[in-house]
């Protein structure tokens, strides 16, 4: 009991401190930045160690359905309007007095008029006619769901044969996203980057203040709102019935198979589920930064994300997650280069070296990561008491 | 395109009764109690070639499916393809030019060579290991870089062949390095659930060296020169060169196929290399002992085999062939420090193609993805998108091998 509620208190405190840090970093944006960054990678960690650490599915491609979230938020904003009165020439639905405009993809040169087709309906429409652009979340809410689909297609795919195939597969699906994003500039803009509306267009009232749009506060709690709503889908689903069967599956599929698990429904669910929420992470990452490019699926990325994960520790969801804020800050404060006699050492290069150095050595010699002990240790305290004050009462019963 | 329709029926086409076959066939054949492993891919191929006039008798005789059920159906489909694409889009240069296909195919193969060189190494792994080396393509970036910083920057005037051993031996002993250090845990216990670890250390491993590399050499792509100047010949004669035409950049063949010389010294540096492979492998006491352990640890052991040796080995060789197809390539393209990861994606794609540790396999596997790379990226419409998408065949190929024959071409059953 002490120890239960032991945690829940730790739990507690840090959410409000969490909470606390939003008000207390309001004067310093580049520090709120960072900390906006940090939560977003503290989800993808966390996230890919649910799949990794608890299942066993080692996805490379983690990123990529992040980039899809991100991707299909942003193109769902460029595309889709709201219109009082029908253009006439783009594809279009009525909704009662409003319609909705799905607008074409024009080719960004070499093209007679260069206009979309709702530029060209304007000629037609109506004095006072009002086209709005719709708000982020329904662009969010379907990333989330496109994540969703291709991680049920690849789970499919790829999930019914051996782990390996999984790496694989997924390491090569997320070039091939990377080409096609950059290939496909009609719809995404290619390298030059897609442009989003930020989270609030129109800025935020609450509690009497204002926050422009530009203003970092309410991403800050939008982020942690996410982060805390995905870790807590993630422990309560650890902690089901799916959650023993997915480690029942990562510690023998043959046995956990013989013993009734469906291990490829299983494994696809939580290929799925984690695939979701790194595309609700893209999505509103993308929202925050305003313009994403292809180069957010460089393998690179990928490799932080493990290795934050790895180095939070693999099987515990909240390692990964400390993990994750630890590193981005960390990665931030090694950003000065400095020089050495005539050698300029690039901290921005050589860090990512480091990294990957620690990654290896945390693989191999600390197999729980270096963050999970550290927090087993935290909240274990008391519970030596608690056995020993156990054992006692047992030894008096036994006199 | 002009005719897309055409082409995208015919697709539909394919891929509808490859569907229905794909779903069908197992069942009947299972119904009759006939052997059912090989009905799903043969079923998937005759129903994509023929449609119903190839299912229905195939469902009514149920035959004993063999290798031809999937070979011929397989042809058919190609001649359907080719013929759907040809009608959709006849002003096409793969259409209009026999040459060009052949320049294309020509191509295909040469670079083909090379890739198959590059799977072997990783295939080779894993055959002994039993371990997928997500490091594979930063080796082949080292060996492309090594030859630059020998022959280029170091030694200048050093010959090229000198700096392709150097990039051999450098590759070999990271290689050797990394396995002892990293690898030889799985085998000693020190390491629970050896499986993933070796997913993210070999994983790791990529991430390092990328990285090291980038912040010792920086981003500016490296260009190396020809490795061989050609003789300018031209057969029967100067002013007819009707047989062959050699001069600085390219080689011509018969007036229509074209190579270029560099891709063509790359192509014989990996068939003389591959020569060596072969007779390293099933000449020598140290290549049989390798076979032996990828066929039965326990049992080369008893042998006197030390199989720890044998894994430090054949990882090194399988960096070192990485490495050495990186080498052989740096004078085709430009070498940047991320070069490594279209490369590596294509070996995978090569090993679980060939089917994983076939050795065959990996080279059959690696002319085929060469094949269809160079095919995709001419004749596909529109050259910039089509040579963008490379990569992208190559994942084709993967997808529909994952979808229909997971154990690939030569795979043992998993």
């Amino acid at each position: 009991m002490n120890r239960k509620w032991l945690s829940l208190g730790l739990v507690a405190a840090s959410v409000l401190a969490l909470i606390a840090f939003g008000v207390v970093l309001e004067p310093y944006p580049y520090w709120m930045h960072i900390a906006i960054v940090a939560f977003f990678y503290a989800i993808l960690a966390s996230s890919w160690s649910l799949l990794a650490g608890y299942a066993g599915q080692f996805s490379f491609g983690h990123m990529a359905f992040m980039a899809i979230g991100a991707y299909t938020a942003g193109i769902f904003g460029k595309f889709i309007r709201l219109s009082t009165a029908p253009t006439g020439i783009c594809s279009e639905i009525p909704l009662g007095n409003t319609w909705l405009v799905f607008l074409n993809a024009i080719p960004e040169r070499g093209t007679v008029t260069g206009q979309n087709c709702l530029e060209l309906g304007k000629a037609h429409m109506p004095v006072g006619t009002l086209i709005y652009q719709l708000p982020a979340m329904p662009g969010i809410v379907l990333g989330i769901i496109m994540g969703g689909i291709f991680g049920f297609l690849i789970g499919l795919l790829v999930l019914r044969l051996r782990r390996t195939y999984l790496a694989l597969f997924t390491i090569g699906f997320s070039e091939i996203l990377r080409t096609a994003l950059n290939a496909e500039i009609d719809i995404t803009q290619g390298p030059n980057g897609l442009e989003l509306a930020p989270l609030f267009p129109k800025g935020v009232h609450l509690f009497g203040y204002y926050f422009s749009s530009v203003n970092k506060v309410p991403p800050y709690y939008v982020m942690l709102a996410l982060f805390l709503v995905s870790m807590a889908v993630m422990y309560w689903l650890a902690a089901s019935r799916f959650g023993l069967f997915i480690r029942s599956i990562r510690e023998d599929e043959e046995a956990a198979a013989a013993l009734g698990v469906h291990i490829v429904r299983y494994k696809v669910l939580v290929f799925v589920v984690t695939s979701m929420i790194a595309a609700a992470a893209g999505a509103v990452q993308a929202h925050y930064i305003t313009v994403i490019t292809p180069n957010i699926l460089l393998i690179m990325q990928m490799s932080l994300v493990i290795a934050m994960a790895v180095i939070g520790g693999l099987e515990s969801l909240i390692g990964a997650a400390i993990g994750a804020i630890i590193i981005e800050f960390a990665l931030e404060l090694l950003r000065t280069s400095f020089t050495i006699g005539p050698i300029v050492v690039e901290m921005t290069t050589w860090r990512l070296v480091f990294f990957g150095l620690l990654l290896m050595l945390t693989l191999r010699f600390w197999n729980n990561g270096l963050i999970h002990p550290i927090i087993q240790r935290l909240t274990r305290v008391g519970w030596a008491e608690e056995a020993v004050s156990r054992r006692v009462a047992m030894a008096e019963e036994m006199e | 395109m002009e005719n897309a329709s055409y082409f995208l029926l015919a697709l539909l086409w394919i891929l509808c009764w490859g569907t229905i076959g794909a779903v069908v066939t197992p069942r009947i054949y299972g119904r009759k109690d006939l052997d059912v492993s090989q009905a799903g891919l043969a079923g998937a191929a005759t129903g994509a070639a023929g449609g119903p006039f190839f299912l229905i008798p195939l469902w009514y005789l149920t035959p004993e499916l063999d290798w031809k059920w999937v070979v011929i159906p397989a042809v058919v489909i190609v001649v359907i393809f080719a013929g759907a694409f040809a009608a959709a889009d006849p002003d096409n240069l793969c259409v209009t030019r026999g040459g060009f296909v052949a320049t294309q195919l020509v191509n295909g193969l040469v670079i083909g060579i090379i890739y198959g060189l590059m799977a072997l190494g990783l295939t080779l792994i894993f055959s002994i290991l039993g371990v997928v080396s997500f490091a594979h393509g930063e080796f082949y970036m080292i060996g492309g870089m090594a030859v630059y910083y020998l022959t280029t920057i170091w030694f200048p005037g050093l010959h090229p062949l000198v700096g392709v051993l150097g990039a051999a031996l450098l590759t070999f002993v990271i290689g050797i390095i990394f396995e002892r250090l990293f690898l030889r845990a799985m085998n000693t216990g020190q390491v629970e659930r050896p499986g993933e670890y070796a997913i993210l250390v070999t994983f790791g491993l990529a991430f390092f060296l990328q990285y090291l590399t980038l912040a010792l050499v920086g981003a500016n792509p490296k260009k190396v020169a020809r490795f061989v100047e050609y003789p300018a010949i031209n057969l029967p004669s100067t002013e007819n060169p009707a047989l062959l035409k050699v001069t600085v950049s390219s080689i011509q063949l018969f007036d229509f196929i074209s190579i270029s010389t560099s891709r063509f010294t790359a192509a014989i540096i990996a068939v003389v290399l591959l020569g060596a492979l072969m007779w390293f492998l099933y000449r020598t006491w140290i290549g049989k002992a390798l076979r032996a352990v990828s066929q039965d640890r326990q049992a080369a052991a008893v042998a006197g085999i030390n199989p720890n040796t044998m894994n430090t080995l054949a990882f090194g060789l399988g960096t070192m062939l990485a490495g050495l197809s990186g080498a052989s390539l740096v004078q085709v393209f430009s070498w940047v420090p991320w070069v490594g990861i279209p490369a590596s994606a294509r070996s995978f794609v090569i090993i679980v193609l060939g089917g994983m540790g076939s050795l065959p396999g990996a080279f059959i596997g690696g002319l085929f993805v060469g094949i269809v790379e160079a095919i995709g990226a001419g004749c596909v419409p529109d050259p910039q998108r089509a040579a963008s998408y490379i990569p992208a065949y190559g994942m084709l190929i993967l997808t529909l091998v994952l979808l229909l024959k997971p154990t690939g071409l030569f795979g043992r059953e998993l």
